[in-house]
């Protein structure tokens, strides 16, 4: 049971942690909780699905279009919302962020209606469903394999563009100081939109395995998916991209502990509990450090 | 046309609405209060369907005494607290007859001081929670509140005999949501369950909205149950069936009218089969003069009907009928339903003849349907 558990743990945790990335991505860059992330996440899984469904692409190529699309509308959103309000007082741009939150599901359910609507199975590659591990109690899906496959790559190319290369330095630059980057010539608003394309496309990368996954997809999807990755964020110490993919993990298994052995009532309670230590005994988070060396 | 003839032309018009609109200010509204937006949004939606097709029926039919009818949504999002500002704002509405709602038991606990009070006939045509009938009296003992949906303690005392004498199950696992609808069923069923004999492995609980249940399922998956009561929506109950299936269980499923819907199947895929429900409404089993109805609602909303709408229906089409014999005063009204209280002047609506005992609730009885090769099909073997 405790295997089990485990897998379930980390199958929820790892996409906790590719919709933590975004959030902290932009926090490091901008200082911004962009709370509309979560609902990139639902956007991608949407776009995905009725690309499929509408366009009658295959599966893999539907996920191209959606995180290209998640892109532009990551891109769309700083520009629209963010960037007017860059040098406005921090709240006021947190405010704007909700405001787009809920003004993003609202647009979602106008076009797609409110019904939840299954993942288009005949589309999916038909190992999906498949066991991949069943050893005596303990049962392991391909499709669990698979999300755990897709974001640990993800991750690890993430983190290869952060540190390796230009516009990753150019990154950090910014998370550093944005004044002092502008005055050596770093394009403050390219590497912006570029900080927010890439966590978009990690969100939309999570959105579309949580709908496979689950089989499900609504408009409002987004909002709790957005709060526990927030949380993870948090845990992890927000600003840090490797504390978001530990947070999202630690989280997801707390869940599935907490649901597991305690009181499955107390699911989101122990998740936030565990936040909640974290920043009582480490308030920069698991990995984050205290000083403005972030992202 | 000259501009003096337009002018006279106006003018003839402004006076013939003047002369006319005695008439036309006696409006006939239906409150319908559903959430209509947020996570429930898709029960708001069945509920609207239902009154929708009833209302175009009647206005094709030529209104009600020639006037049209007309409905008014409110919005309450399933919440209590929404639901208890949204109650006085349709008591406000002069030219509302009645109120079709509210969609969630806890909702409609919010709002039903408010219609006691100030006098506003209401049929809720799904909320099943037993408290609610203990609290819509006003002081003169008269009832405002009714529903033609059964009760959680009728369909949890049914299932716990069906399952046991039916299907033949002995270890249940229970799994409801955090709710009023939820908890009242499942303790009604679980209370039965030691009456008849059935071993219950555990119980699990959950919040409207979850998405992963495998942790919980994972738990219940060690008393080695051969049954899975659900005790919630179908949403989360389709969920649950196929996260029970991923991890290997096979077991019978069942729960009450929260299950159905299509998007049962739809979401559930293939461990959607092997679910039994008790319904208010079977289609199968449906009068003759429904067939027509069922007909034109498949064809109109693209989607099988669903028990929520065809109560729904019935529940417009019983403030219509009121309106029709009484007028559209509200106490009258009132009286007019209060007074379908046997099998002899029952409403003959598509989900059978109902009607309504003295403290509001009816007298239906339940029917069982399973999902069998990604269909609903009646079970085949029904208990009365």
């Amino acid at each position: 049971m405790l295997e089990q558990q485990l897998i379930n743990g980390l199958t929820l945790g790892l996409i906790y942690a590719l919709i933590a990335v975004g959030y902290t991505m932009v926090y490091g860059v901008i200082q911004l909780i962009n709370f509309a992330h979560g609902e990139i996440y639902m956007l991608g899984a949407f776009f995905c699905v009725t690309f499929i469904t509408a366009a009658g692409m295959p599966f893999y190529v539907a996920i191209l279009m959606a995180i290209i699309c998640c892109m532009l509308c990551g891109i769309l959103l700083d520009i629209i919302a963010y960037r007017p309000l860059r040098k406005a007082p921090r709240l006021a741009a947190l405010i704007t962020a909700i405001g787009m939150s809920i003004f993003l599901q609202n647009v979602a359910l106008i076009i797609w209606g409110s019904r939840s609507r299954p993942f288009p199975q005949a589309a999916l590659p038909s190992f999906f469903r498949e066991k991949a591990l069943v050893m005596g109690d303990v049962s392991l899906t391909w499709l669990q394999l698979f999300i755990f496959a897709v974001a640990i790559i993800m991750m690890i190319g993430l983190y290869l563009t952060i540190n390796k290369t230009r516009i990753g330095t150019a990154m950090r630059a910014l998370a550093q100081n944005k004044t002092a980057a502008s005055l050596m010539g770093i394009n403050v608003n390219y590497v912006i939109s570029f900080t927010f394309a890439l966590g978009s496309a990690m969100g939309a990368v999570a959105g579309i395995l949580v709908s496979v996954y689950y089989n499900t997809l609504y408009p409002t999807m987004g909002y709790t998916a957005g709060v526990k990755a927030f949380a993870a964020a948090v845990l992890g110490g927000i600003g840090s991209v490797p504390g978001a993919m530990v947070g999202g993990v630690v989280l997801g298994v707390a869940e599935a502990l907490g649901a597991g052995y305690v009181s499955s009532l107390y699911r989101d309670g122990v998740a936030y509990a565990v936040m909640i230590a974290v920043i009582i005994f480490r308030p920069s988070g698991i990995l984050g450090r205290s000083v403005v060396d972030k992202a | 046309m000259s501009a003096k003839k337009w002018t006279k032309a106006v003018l003839a018009a402004c006076l013939l609405v003047l002369i006319c609109s005695p008439a036309w200010a006696q409006k006939i509204k239906i409150a319908v209060a559903a959430p209509l937006t947020g996570p429930a949004a898709s029960y708001g939606e069945n509920i609207k369907s239902g009154v929708e097709t009833k209302v175009e029926e009647i206005n094709a039919a030529g209104g009600i005494n020639g006037v049209m009818v007309e409905v008014a949504y409110f919005d309450e999002l399933c919440e209590p607290r929404e639901a208890a500002v949204v109650a006085p704002r349709i008591v406000g509405d002069k030219d509302i007859v009645g109120v079709v709602g509210h969609v969630c038991s806890s909702a409609h606990l919010a709002a039903l001081p408010t219609y006691v009070r100030m006098g506003m006939p209401v049929i809720s045509p799904t909320a099943t929670n037993v408290t609610i009938s203990q609290q819509n009296k006003d002081n003169q003992g008269r009832v405002w509140s009714f529903r033609n949906v059964y009760l959680d303690d009728y369909q949890g005392y049914f299932l716990a005999h069906y399952v046991k004498d039916v299907l033949g199950l002995e270890r249940i696992a229970v799994f409801y949501e955090n709710n009023d609808y939820g908890i009242g069923l499942k303790n009604a069923f679980v209370a039965e369950a030691k009456n008849v004999g059935l071993a219950i492995v555990g119980e699990e609980g959950y919040v409207k909205g979850a998405t992963d249940f495998a942790p919980q399922l994972t738990r219940l998956r060690g008393g080695n149950p051969d049954g899975l009561f659900i005790s919630g929506y179908y949403n989360e109950g389709a969920l649950i069936a196929a996260q029970a299936g991923n991890l290997g269980m096979d077991v019978v499923k069942f729960g009450a009218d929260g299950l159905d819907n299509v998007d049962y199947i739809n979401l559930g895929g293939d461990a959607a089969n092997n679910t039994y429900m008790t319904v208010p409404f079977l289609a199968e089993a449906a009068p003759e003069q429904a067939q027509d109805f069922i007909k034109k609602f498949e064809e109109k909303y693209q989607r099988d009907l669903d028990w929520m709408s065809a109560n729904a229906y019935d529940a417009a089409g019983k403030f219509a009928a009121a309106v029709a014999a009484v007028g559209t005063d509200r106490t009258a009204i009132r009286d007019y339903l209060a007074g379908i209280n046997s099998l002899e002047n029952a409403y003959i609506g598509i989900t059978g003849a109902t009607y309504f005992s003295e403290i509001g609730d009816p007298e239906k009885s339940a029917f069982v349907k399973m999902v069998n090769d990604g269909a609903f099909t009646a079970a085949p073997k029904q208990m009365q």
